[in-house]
């Protein structure tokens, strides 16, 4: 609530400088109009209105009090300065007439911007206003000469106090309105991040997705059209049920299920990543155990390491075969992806360059897994994957 | 151009750009940009729906009626004077026929504004400046070679009130050149009138005073109210970034991964279907590539950063002024109210500064080792804080009553540069 009014005062303040240096400065081409005012007069008027011009900056600085009081007190005098210089004591002239009513209507009115705040501001206004008044009727002794100056300066006061007060009125209102609009955007926050929650973890989805953007970034060289057309329609449709809302996950290879499982098999899942390569023209031969359960953020990692080490056998290893050998034990899920291609020199080659640090190793460790690689030129490479179960 | 509202800018803002693969993030361009407006700044998706949804009661149009109601006390002076001066004319016909012109086209305008949702389109803000144009050139017949009697014009020195009452519905720069040509005209016909008496020169200063001075004051009040809101909003849409867990998926990130789903449904739809033909052309391979990596990196990376990253990174004021170094997140293990506190202080800081080269760098950690057993519930690291163009002598109070709630604080101030650290104690996570 505090921060509102200091936006407010803030407001106000640097309003009510704008505005009074816009009112001196309409008084100072007045004032300069030729033969208007004695030159004696003009001499003391102008540090008068360099004193006024300072409090009306100081003014818009801090809105302190003591600088309305200069403002008034130099404005006041630069008036009666005016007035009772005149040479003529019975008629002012008219440039007397205009500098009297600028600095009063123009001028000294800004002062109302910072005083419609509070009760004990709205007091000093009334005093301020009293005080501006009674300076244009003392110099202008009263006379009909008053009349044209006090009207400017009863106008331009009340439409000043007026847009203060509304301006002090607004800040408020739109604060409000500010902050209903934060609680809304809190909502859509905690939507945008469930959507991207829910997103992230349709990960077994992704995963066959990146397989399916993967090959056709080699421009689907090497697969046959049919299938690869057919890969890319199921991949689609998932993409639209996600989009649409649902979570699908790839059980098997054409049919799918929209149910999140906590705990899946392994058996299963691991027969729709061997149909997808197969379908790529890498036959996967599977040995050993089937049938491991695993918590289902597990086995996505698990599947998405164990698809993203077939892709490299694939890619890189110059070979058609791939052998996967799952192996459990009481507190660990192993996998060991064994190729008889190309093989590498581990030393030459920089595991990132493979993409097997980012995709690989950082998914398992995600999960609390582990992932190893032997390889050599010309014997083939073998990469061990390890989860906990 | 349709007529400005509170978040005219931020809505010009937005680029409904098509996806772009290969792309950055939008909040990590344009860091090293001028505070500020930046044309580039685009708010997240939800962000903009959010706003849009809200903003018409923003103030505009109620700030509109106090100016065009305080515009009334200006042209009541006006019609005074020629109430006045009435009797002395030779004839009144001109300016009398400009007076009525111009309240009928204050009133329509008004009124049609209004009607239109506040907002004033560009063939009505023609026809206004047309008529007020034609009040100008009536009174100035009306009033011309006739200062020696006490005759100056009235009703075209009240145009300038009829454009302060558009100020909330039509763009500033609009209403500054047209009150600017107001007082051209106003004092080219001053300028160019016979006169006896060089004197009568003054009240006609004052005349075209009046006309020009409201409008352009309007505009400004109109700008600095609507600057303050639209900082005001910033602040309030990156507040949201404090109840989040340590780290989370900002909203740039999430919108990112759902057009990056989009596009690949697309792609990979276009193969199903046959639209593309097989192999795929070299354009659509990279494509294809480009949007695998970018896949890759969001689920695998999972983007996710501290709360305070995401509120500097989706705001419009603090993104290009706000340099932060925290690299093992600790941002995100502080509680709600060091978390609020701490991003005031960010905002007091940038936001009270005048200068608009005025930064802030954050560097969070390292921890630092405890000793005794209650310190062991705690964890302990420091927050450097440095500022340049904010000397300290214009940091607000309030700001150092922030900085203590995060906690205890040196401070030294070199070379007119700011220098915070403060020590920030938080309770082990391990330990709860």
């Amino acid at each position: 609530m505090q921060r509102i009014y200091k936006e407010r005062d803030r407001l106000l303040r640097r309003a009510a400088r704008l505005c009074g240096l816009a009112g001196s400065a309409a008084a100072l081409l007045a004032m300069l109009v030729p033969g208007g005012l004695t030159v004696s007069t003009l001499a003391l008027c102008l540090p008068l209105l360099l004193l006024l011009v300072a409090g009306q900056y100081l003014l818009g600085r801090s809105g302190r009090m003591r600088w309305v009081a200069l403002i008034l007190m130099s404005g006041m005098a630069v008036i009666l300065l005016v007035g009772w210089s005149s040479p003529s004591p019975t008629e002012l002239n008219l440039v007397e007439r205009a500098v009297i009513g600028g600095i009063a209507a123009g001028a000294l009115s800004c002062v109302a911007l910072v005083l419609v705040v509070s009760a004990a501001r709205l007091l000093g206004l009334f005093t301020a206003f009293g005080a501006t008044v009674a300076s244009v009727l003392a110099a202008t002794r009263a006379s009909d000469d008053a009349t044209v100056p006090l009207l400017l300066t009863l106008c331009v006061w009340l439409a000043i106090a007026l847009v203060g007060w509304w301006l002090a009125e607004s800040v408020p209102r739109v604060m409000q309105r500010i902050a209903f609009i934060g609680r809304a955007h809190l909502a859509e926050r905690y939507a945008s991040e469930l959507e991207a929650q829910r997103r992230q973890d349709a990960r077994l989805l992704h995963d066959t997705v990146l397989a399916t953007l993967t090959l056709l970034a080699h421009s689907g060289v090497g697969v046959s059209p049919a299938a690869l057309r057919q890969q890319a329609g199921d991949d689609a449709r998932l993409l639209r049920q996600l989009r649409l809302g649902g979570l699908p996950a790839p059980r098997r290879s054409g049919v799918y299920t929209l149910e999140p499982a906590t705990e899946s098999t392994l058996g299963s899942t691991l027969e729709s990543v061997k149909q997808r390569f197969g379908r790529m023209g890498l036959d996967v031969d599977w040995h050993g155990s089937g049938q491991v359960l695993l918590p289902s953020e597990v086995l996505d990692s698990f599947l998405l390491a164990l698809g993203e080490c077939l892709e490299n056998v694939r890619r890189h290893a110059g070979v058609a075969r791939a052998d996967v050998t799952i192996t459990d034990d009481d507190t660990t899920v192993r996998a060991m992806v064994t190729d008889a291609g190309v093989g590498f020199d581990l030393s030459g080659v920089s595991a990132e360059r493979l993409g097997f640090a980012e995709s690989v190793v950082a998914r398992l460790r995600d999960v609390g897994g582990n992932a190893r690689l032997f390889s050599s030129p010309g014997s083939g490479t073998t990469v061990v994957l390890e989860v906990p179960k | 151009m349709s007529g400005p509202s509170i978040l005219d800018a931020l809505r010009g803002d937005v680029r409904r750009e098509a996806p772009v693969v290969g792309s950055a993030q939008p909040g990590d361009q344009d860091r090293q940009g001028r505070r500020g407006r930046r044309p580039s700044f685009r708010r997240p998706e939800r962000t903009e729906q959010t706003t849009r949804a809200n903003q018409n009661g923003l103030g505009g149009r109620h700030l509109g009626i106090g100016l065009s109601l305080s515009g009334g006390f200006i042209t009541l002076f006006l019609f005074g004077q020629f109430a006045v001066q009435l009797v002395e004319y030779p004839d009144p016909a001109p300016s009398v026929v400009a007076w009525a012109v111009l309240l009928a086209t204050t009133v329509l305008a008004l009124i049609t504004a209004q009607r239109l949702s506040a907002r004033m389109p560009d063939w009505l803000f023609a026809t206004a400046l047309a008529a007020g144009a034609g009040v100008v050139v009536l009174d100035l017949i009306g009033s011309w070679g006739e200062a020696s009697s006490g005759i100056y014009p009235t009703a075209a020195a009240a145009v300038g009130t009829l454009l302060i009452s558009l100020a909330t519905v039509r763009r500033g720069r609009d209403l500054i050149a047209a009150a600017l040509a107001l007082g051209l005209l106003l004092f080219l016909g001053a300028l160019t009138e016979e006169r006896d008496d060089p004197l009568t020169f003054a009240p006609d200063l004052l005349t075209i005073s009046l006309a020009v001075l409201p409008p352009l004051l309007g505009v400004a009040a109109v700008r600095g109210f609507r600057r303050m809101a639209q900082r005001e909003l910033d602040l309030v849409l990156v507040q949201s970034t404090i109840s989040q867990p340590q780290f989370a998926v900002g909203m740039f990130a999430s919108e990112k991964l759902a057009r990056i789903d989009l596009d690949a449904e697309t792609l990979l739809d276009d193969v199903a279907k046959g639209r593309t033909a097989l192999p795929l052309s070299a354009e659509k391979s990279t494509t294809a590539a480009a949007l695998a990596t970018q896949l890759r990196l969001h689920l695998i990376r999972g983007r996710r950063e501290t709360w305070l990253h995401h509120a500097i990174t989706e705001s419009e004021f603090l993104g290009p002024s706000v340099d932060l170094h925290d690299p093992s997140g600790l941002a995100g293990m502080l509680d709600p109210d060091q978390r609020d506190a701490l991003l005031r202080t960010i905002w007091l800081l940038i936001s009270d500064a005048t200068r608009a080269e005025a930064s802030v760098s954050l560097s969070l950690g390292p921890i630092r080792p405890t000793h005794g057993v209650t310190a062991r519930q705690k964890l302990r690291f420091p927050i450097q804080l440095t500022t340049t163009g904010v000397p300290r002598r214009r940091v607000d109070p309030e700001t150092w009553q922030a900085i203590r709630v995060v906690g205890p604080h040196v401070d030294s101030s070199r070379d007119g540069s700011l220098h915070v650290e403060i020590e920030c104690s938080i309770d082990n996570p391990a330990d709860a």
